[in-house]
């Protein structure tokens, strides 16, 4: 996998809204032709890297270069060589599918007649041709992310990010758009993926890495992340703040390890459990103040 | 999917476009905004019919203003009010040019710009000369409708007329960058409304543009004449009927703190449009 030629390559990236850390010193490599799956739930800072990486965000620090170009002082040239296609980056509603892609060619520097055989070109790529002339606000959900892609793909960028592509898809245009995602890898394209499903990650990227509550907790191929699936999760719910101490011993008793010891700490006010990737909060939980601790493996959660 | 969609074959795709001129940039960044907007006949619409309903209500419930002794004499209320219209219709674009930034804000579409080679401010430069060129649209036919409906005689002839609209068009120009800077910083449309009805409705109100400052209780004369606006829609009106007095000079000074105006607001609109979205 380390041919050497990384087109992402970040480097202890930080960043703080006001006290709040979104990304504490995340490193990452992605090698020219490669997919990086960036796995986490909403809150984990996915996002926030994608638009540090793309140059919209400054870091606090830390440094990166993609496709060869340092974000922070090259990032005219970054952005001349990246695609992004986000959650929260779109084309505009109120123009036809076509008029959107020519527009992006136009800035980009095509002239007019590239400019339309380019969009005619991606339409006809991501079975758009017919939808073409109608506003993009008329888009079922499936096509407006094909034309958000498409869009992201105006300049043949060298890298492309995408983020949570296929969040609110039906299965069937979520496997339709995996589909596309294989063809610009199998072009091979450098891609940065992120995404909340372990099953998109296994499917289309060549490195998975887990990032929970801004930091990377796990990096490896998909076999090697599942090898280490299978540990046990426990999560303790106790109705009173007193017993933590009781009940971090008896489960280090029991041979279990906390991810992180910020994560087991009687500092923490009741109610919301510590950010975490897990969704499985029992219901069994008491009217009265709850508190919930868990101790767990990275990985155990994101195989549920 | 063919090999044309990233870098594919390097012998046969053609190379990476290599950006464009800001000129470029201008252009298809102002003519979207415009079709935008063109794309949305029901807001043409109401925009042309809102000024149009203001121009007939106020003519008919104020022109009873035309006869007391406070108000110039031999002046039509259409001659006095129509400048006023003008001016308050550039102001209301104005912010409208904030709102629309806000909108392109909220639906990603400029999230996708920044991520892309282009000037920083291509942006908010190219809504700013949208709304100028519909706000020209919009004043133009105004004015038309006021002669040929409403029987608006102005004094200074069609040059006092074109000057008039200009002046209101300066006006806009420079508000419409305070709006961007707000736009910008508050980033919701909801908000922006609020402050036109708080702030830019009340300030049109106190000032000379729908009765004169002599008509005005006293505290209210004292405000109205702190207000900029009162000395825009004088300057605008003293042009377009061609009264004695005002004219250039106050035209300059119009012009003046317009382009104060559009300089602070487009150094605050840069300053907060930095901040990811």
């Amino acid at each position: 996998m380390s041919t050497g030629d990384p087109m992402i390559e970040a480097t202890g990236i930080t960043r703080t809204f006001g006290s709040v850390d979104a990304l504490s010193s995340v490193s990452l490599r992605v090698e020219r032709g490669t997919v990086l799956g960036l796995l986490g739930r909403n809150g984990a800072g996915k996002t926030t890297l994608v638009n540090i990486l793309t140059t919209m965000l400054p870091a606090s620090s830390g440094t990166a270069r993609v496709a060869g170009f340092d974000i922070a002082r090259e990032g005219a040239e970054v952005r001349s060589r990246i695609g992004l296609t986000g959650q929260f980056a779109s084309v505009d509603q109120e123009l036809t599918g076509r008029a959107n892609l020519v527009l992006l060619a136009r800035l980009l520097g095509s002239t007019r007649a590239q400019a339309h055989a380019r969009a005619d070109e991606l339409l006809e790529a991501f079975s758009l041709t017919k939808a073409a002339d109608r506003p993009a606000r008329t888009y079922s959900g499936g096509m407006r992310r094909r034309l958000d892609l498409a869009a992201s793909l105006v300049g043949r960028p060298e890298v492309i990010f995408l983020d949570e592509p296929t969040t609110g898809l039906d299965p069937t245009s979520r496997l339709n758009l995996w589909q596309i995602v294989e063809g610009l890898v199998g072009e091979a394209a450098t891609a940065l993926l992120t995404t909340q499903y372990l099953d998109e990650a296994d499917r289309l990227a060549d490195v998975i890495t887990v990032l929970s509550a801004g930091a990377v907790v796990a990096s490896g191929t998909a076999a090697e992340l599942k090898a280490q699936v299978g540990q046990r999760t426990v999560t303790v719910r106790l109705d009173w703040l007193r017993s933590t101490d009781l009940a971090c011993a008896a489960l280090r008793g029991a041979g279990l390890h906390p991810l992180s010891p910020s994560r087991v700490s009687s500092s923490r006010p009741s109610g919301r459990p510590a950010r975490s990737p897990t969704s499985s909060a029992p219901s069994t939980a008491p009217a009265s103040k709850p508190t919930t601790w868990r101790s767990r493996s990275p990985l155990s959660t994101t195989s549920t | 999917m063919t090999s044309t969609l990233t870098r594919g074959a390097p012998a046969a795709a053609p190379p990476r476009p290599r950006g464009s001129s800001f000129a470029t940039q201008m252009a298809v960044l102002t003519s979207r905004s415009l079709m935008t907007s063109v794309r949305d006949p029901q807001m043409i619409l109401f925009s042309l019919l809102q000024p149009a309903v203001l121009l007939f209500m106020f003519t008919q419930v104020f022109a009873v203003m035309a006869t007391t002794s406070s108000f110039p004499p031999g002046m039509t209320y259409i001659d006095y009010l129509m400048p006023a219209i003008l001016l308050n219709n550039a102001v209301q674009q104005a912010m409208q040019c904030g709102v629309g930034l806000v909108e392109d804000l909220k639906n990603g579409f400029l999230a996708r710009l920044r991520s892309m080679p282009i000037h920083r401010s291509a942006p908010l430069v190219a809504r700013s000369f949208a709304d100028l060129a519909y706000c020209a649209l919009q004043l133009v036919a105004l004015l038309v409708a006021a002669v040929a409906v409403f029987g608006y005689r102005p004094g200074g002839g069609f040059l006092g007329g074109v000057v008039s609209v200009a002046l209101a068009l300066v006006v806009s120009y420079g508000l419409s960058w305070v709006f961007l800077a707000l736009g910008a910083w508050l980033r919701r449309a909801q908000t922006m409304q609020n402050i036109s009805i708080v702030a830019v409705f009340p300030l049109m109100f106190v000032s000379s543009a729908y009765v004169p400052l002599a008509a005005l209780p006293d505290w209210l004369r004292a405000v109205a004449q702190a207000n900029p606006l009162t000395y825009a829609v004088d300057t605008i009106r003293s042009i377009a009927l061609g009264m004695p007095g005002g004219g250039f000079p106050a035209a300059g000074t119009t012009l003046l703190i317009s382009a104060a105006m559009a300089a602070a607001g487009a150094f605050a609109a840069n300053h907060f449009f930095r901040r990811p979205f």
